[in-house]
């Protein structure tokens, strides 16, 4: 992908809407201050969690390893099956309403902090401030012809960017494959073909998101940017210019007072909009391009400190506080999304703690209702399906109830299931032939010898001769 | 149907519809292969189910199978894109009579 194409290049078509790759680059000026500071301990933390929890090992396998291949989900000591799919639906519930409850609490703190899409991307212009330096250096570098030091920054972005998408990717797959045996592939050159192209998908889908399309991933392809304003009201906390101190702007020296000079704070010195990486002008108001990194709010403090005027002319704050309102931090939203999410927590919390590593199904015999057996007793036939959930082998009784008289004929001797295996196991109960008649419900139990707590109980049906 | 030689704007393939259709399906696509895989094991497709799926090992599976879900809501957006654009008035969704 040429660097070329990058560029600021006017659209072709005016007016005939936002284009989408020749939408004017947008160079984010470099910055520190308290945020920035906080953005950047997010993304250490975040990456650092994401690139290095792959490598984690317990108990001799990979500590966080969802096992596509053997279709099991390592996570630390808990080892979940494509039948534990209800736990996967509750943390994904969970996350949704995580999501709902901070984003009504304090706005995006989401897209600013936590988004994949900011740390990427942090992390991408980090390379690219290092290889083609300042704001004004990059804008001068690409403005210019191209010389050996261009060719020669920009080359090395790009490999840097390669290297770390490609990382990335690689990453990605060792969460699905074991990491150490897919590094042992690539250092070998003998990934598997799927393994690969996941490698190149997702190191591609990093590099186009994180290098080139960055801010553009938040204006035209975020549906949570367009919908997170229902989540908001008049007392979320969002990042706001307020205009009654610092209208009408204007410049004026240092130390002379803005109101005896007949202006207010702001001294329109755009530094708010040159560090921003949706390249918006928060003094036009609350927009949904801004995703609350708090670049301006850094910007902002340093000039109102220059100017020594009080900082917060660009503030986190809520509407309500800029109208002279007070803030309720407690409100029916919060309150109803805070209570969904306890109750989510505890129910998942609660399911995990109870669950039993077993599972039993039934399935009636479908090739005969009843078969007479000895003469005089009904006989029905079932299959069985153990699954053991466990890490370890488990032996277990087979117990039939719900019938006067139902004995077990087969299986007599009871179920050994090796770790994390299914088994399938014919079964067959009888019943003294007076006893039969009818359909009857009954129900199978399966207890684990070593662990009483390890029973799961099925029901299903006895169908003997028509009464 | 437009009679000069360039069409309308509204139907020149703009680079943003590369997104717009390749993003939602990839979302749809990741629900659905969760959700079609958490029921069905790709290597139970290949034992018990018909000729077309043997020699499928699970990888291929699942790759396949998210690459088809991709594909078909890839289509879907695509239909919906053209449909918008191609809407007397360009699509815009001004209410009726505020023209």
């Amino acid at each position: 992908m040429s660097v070329a194409r990058l560029k600021s290049v006017p659209p072709p078509e005016a007016g005939d809407g936002p284009f989408y790759v020749a939408a004017a680059k947008i160079y984010p000026r470099e910055i520190g201050g308290r945020f920035t500071r906080l953005r950047r301990a997010a993304v250490v933390v975040l990456l650092g969690l994401f690139y290095g929890v792959a490598w984690l090992e317990w108990d001799a396998h990979q500590a966080v390893l969802f096992d596509l291949p053997a279709r099991k989900f390592h996570l630390f000591a808990l080892t979940l099956w494509p039948q534990d799919f209800l736990y996967l639906a509750l943390l994904l519930i969970l996350a949704a309403l995580s999501l709902f409850f901070f984003t009504a609490l304090a706005g995006r703190l989401w897209c600013g902090y936590a988004c994949p899409q900011t740390v990427w991307t942090e992390l991408f212009v980090w390379i690219e401030q290092w290889t083609e330096g300042t704001r004004s250096r990059r804008m001068k570098l690409d403005r210019g012809p191209w010389t050996a030091e261009k060719v020669l920054r920009k080359s090395l972005k790009q490999v840097l960017w390669v290297a770390l998408a490609a990382w990335t990717g690689f990453t990605f797959v060792g969460y699905f494959t074991p990491i150490r045996s897919l590094g042992g592939d690539l250092a070998h050159l003998s990934l598997g073909p799927w393994s690969s192209f996941w490698i190149v998908l997702y190191g591609l889908a990093t590099y186009g998101n994180a290098g080139f399309l960055r801010e553009q991933v938040c204006k035209y392809m975020c549906p949570y940017a367009r919908f997170q304003s229902a989540m908001f009201d008049k007392d979320t906390l969002v990042i706001s210019y307020d205009p009654a101190r610092g209208e009408p702007r204007g410049p004026r020296r240092r130390g002379t007072p803005a109101r005896a000079a007949g202006l207010g704070d702001c001294i329109d010195c755009t530094l708010c909009v040159q560090v921003c990486p949706t390249g918006i002008d928060i003094r036009k108001g609350l927009q949904y391009e801004c995703i609350a990194c708090g670049a301006c709010i850094d910007a902002c403090d340093d000039v109102m400190d220059k100017m020594a005027s009080p900082r917060g002319l660009i503030r986190y704050t809520t509407e309500h506080a800029v109208q002279g309102e007070a803030t309720h931090l407690v409100r029916p939203r919060m309150l109803v999304y805070g209570a969904l999410l306890a109750a989510g927590s505890v129910a998942l919390v609660y399911s995990l703690f109870t669950r039993v590593p077993l599972i039993l199904d039934v399935i009636r015999d479908r090739n005969s209702l009843y078969r007479e057996v000895r003469g005089d007793r009904i006989e029905n036939a079932y299959s069985l399906k153990v699954i053991n959930l466990d890490d370890r082998p488990h032996s277990y009784s087979l117990v039939a109830s719900g019938m006067r008289g139902l004995e077990l004929a087969a299986p007599l001797a009871p179920i050994t299931v090796p770790a994390g295996s299914v088994s399938n196991i014919p079964a067959r109960l009888d019943v003294a032939a007076p006893q039969a008649g009818g359909v009857h419900s009954i129900s199978l139990t399966l207890t684990a010898l070593d662990a009483p707590g390890i029973r799961v109980r099925e029901t299903s049906r006895f169908v003997g001769p028509a009464p | 149907m437009a009679t000069s030689a360039s069409p309308e704007p509204a139907r020149r393939i703009r680079a943003i519809d590369f997104a717009l259709v390749l993003w939602p399906s990839f979302l749809a696509a990741c629900a659905a292969s969760v959700l079609f895989f958490a029921a069905v094991d790709p290597a139970m497709l290949r034992d018990a189910g018909p000729h077309l799926f043997a020699g499928l090992d699970r990888e291929a599976g699942y790759a396949l199978g998210f690459l088809f879900f991709w594909g078909v809501g890839a289509l879907a957006s695509t239909v919906s894109i053209y449909l918008i654009r191609t809407e007397r008035g360009g699509g815009r969704a001004d209410p009726p009579g505020a023209a």
